[in-house]
C-alpha cells in the first residue's frame, strides 16, 4: 500500500514536472523573442496596422519607383540627343578644318617638293643670245603642273597659292602673288605625293626642266617634313550673295 | 518531493528557454496564448487542490489541451482573418481571475480564522 501511493506520487511529481517545464520553456522562448524584436514602433502595432501601412508604403515606392524610371528614360533620351549632337558638332568641325586646309586657311605640313628657281636674266648664252627673266607664265604653268599632280598645298615664297590667288608681274620688274610683291629666287613648296611632283615639273615636258634648258639655275628637292603656311589675308566675298 | 520536481521542471526549462533559438514573430501569438491557457491549467489545479478535488488526469490533459487547442484557434482566426485569439484571452484570463480570488479567499478564511482562534486562546 505504501509503495503504491509513493509510485502515484511520483507519477505526479513527474507530470507535473513535465509540465512545468513545459510552461517554462515555452515563457522563455516567448521572453527571449520579444527582447529581440524589441522594435517600439512594430512592438506597439497590431498586424492590421501593419499590413496598413506597409501597402501604403509599397505605395509611396511604387509611385516612386514610376518617377525614377521615367527620369532615368529622360536622362538617357537627353543623353542620347547631347551624343548626336556632339557627333553632329565633331563631323561639322572635321569638316570645317578639312575646308579650312583645302581653302587654306591653316597651317599644314606633309610631305612633298620644293623647287627653287633663281633667275638668271641677262646672263650671256653666247654672243646674241641672253637669258629671258623669269614671267608670272612661268610659275602659272608650274603650280598648274603641281596642281594637275596632285598638290594639296602650294606657297610662293611663302605666299600660299589658294583658289583666289592672282599670279602676275607689274611692268618688267617684279611678280606679285596675292597682291605682295616677290623676288627671286622663287621658292615654292608644294605637299603632294613627292615623286607625282617631282616628275610633272622636271621630267620631260615639266616646267622647270624647261626653265633650265633656258639657262636658269633651278633645284627640286623632295622634303619629308614641309610647312606651308595660311594665307595671311581675310577672305572677303563682296559680290556673291 | 513534487515542490522539488516543480522547480527541477521551472529551472531546466527556464534555462533550455532562454537558450533556445529564437523563433519569428509571426509565430509570437501562438506561443503567447498556449502560455496563457497553460497558465489558466496552473492555477485552475490549485484551485482544485484547495477545494480538494485535484485530479492528476484532468489537470495535465487540460494543461496541454488548453495550450494545443488555444494555439489551433488562433491558427483558425489568422485564416479567417477573425481575431479569435482574443475570445481565448479573454476566457483564460478570466477563469485565472475567477480562479486566483478563489485562492485569495481560502487563505484569507483560512488566516483571519487562525486570528480569531489565538484571539480566543488568549482571552481564555
Amino acid at each position: 500500500m505504501k509503495i503504491k501511493i509513493k509510485k502515484e506520487k511520483l507519477v505526479m511529481s513527474i507530470t507535473i514536472g513535465i509540465a512545468c517545464f513545459a510552461l517554462m520553456l515555452v515563457m522563455f522562448m516567448q521572453f527571449n523573442m520579444v527582447k529581440q524584436t524589441d522594435i517600439t514602433g512594430i512592438e506597439t502595432m497590431r498586424e492590421s496596422e501593419l499590413r496598413l501601412e506597409l501597402s501604403s508604403w509599397n505605395e509611396k515606392y511604387n509611385e516612386l519607383n514610376t518617377i525614377y524610371q521615367e527620369t532615368v528614360g529622360k536622362s538617357e533620351e537627353y543623353k542620347n540627343e547631347r551624343e548626336s549632337y556632339e557627333k553632329t558638332y565633331e563631323l561639322l568641325s572635321k569638316e570645317l578644318e578639312q575646308l579650312n586646309k583645302a581653302l587654306g586657311k591653316t597651317d599644314v605640313e606633309g610631305e612633298g617638293i620644293v623647287i627653287q628657281l633663281t633667275d638668271k636674266a641677262g646672263t650671256q648664252l653666247s654672243e646674241d643670245v641672253k637669258v629671258k627673266r623669269i614671267t608670272e607664265e612661268d610659275l602659272l604653268i608650274i603650280v598648274n603642273q603641281l596642281f594637275a599632280a596632285g598638290a594639296e598645298a602650294i606657297s610662293i615664297n611663302g605666299h600660299r597659292v589658294i583658289s583666289t590667288t592672282s599670279i602676275f608681274s607689274i611692268g618688267e620688274e617684279f611678280l606679285k602673288v596675292n597682291g605682295e610683291r616677290i623676288v627671286e629666287p622663287y621658292v615654292i613648296n608644294a605637299i603632294g605625293n613627292p615623286d607625282y611632283l617631282k616628275s610633272t615639273v622636271s621630267g620631260k615636258g615639266g616646267h622647270v626642266d624647261a626653265l633650265k634648258e633656258l639657262g636658269h639655275e633651278t633645284s627640286v628637292d623632295i622634303n619629308k617634313n614641309i610647312k606651308i603656311e595660311k594665307y595671311e589675308k581675310e577672305l572677303h566675298t563682296k559680290y556673291i550673295d | 518531493m513534487i515542490i522539488i520536481a516543480i522547480l527541477i521542471g521551472c529551472i531546466v526549462g527556464a534555462l533550455i528557454g532562454i537558450n533556445a533559438p529564437v523563433i519569428p514573430y509571426t509565430y509570437s501569438t501562438f506561443l503567447a496564448i498556449a502560455v496563457v491557457a497553460a497558465l489558466d491549467s496552473v492555477f485552475g489545479g490549485i484551485t482544485s487542490v484547495l477545494k480538494k478535488n485535484f485530479d492528476l488526469t484532468i489537470f495535465i490533459s487540460g494543461f496541454f489541451c488548453n495550450s494545443i487547442l488555444s494555439i489551433a484557434l488562433t491558427y483558425l482566426g489568422q485564416k479567417l482573418n477573425l481575431d479569435i485569439y482574443l475570445a481565448a484571452l479573454v476566457v483564460f484570463v478570466g477563469r485565472m481571475f475567477t480562479n486566483l480570488t478563489i485562492i485569495r479567499r481560502y487563505y484569507i478564511e483560512k488566516w483571519t480564522s487562525k486570528i480569531e482562534k489565538d484571539d480566543k486562546e488568549l482571552q481564555q
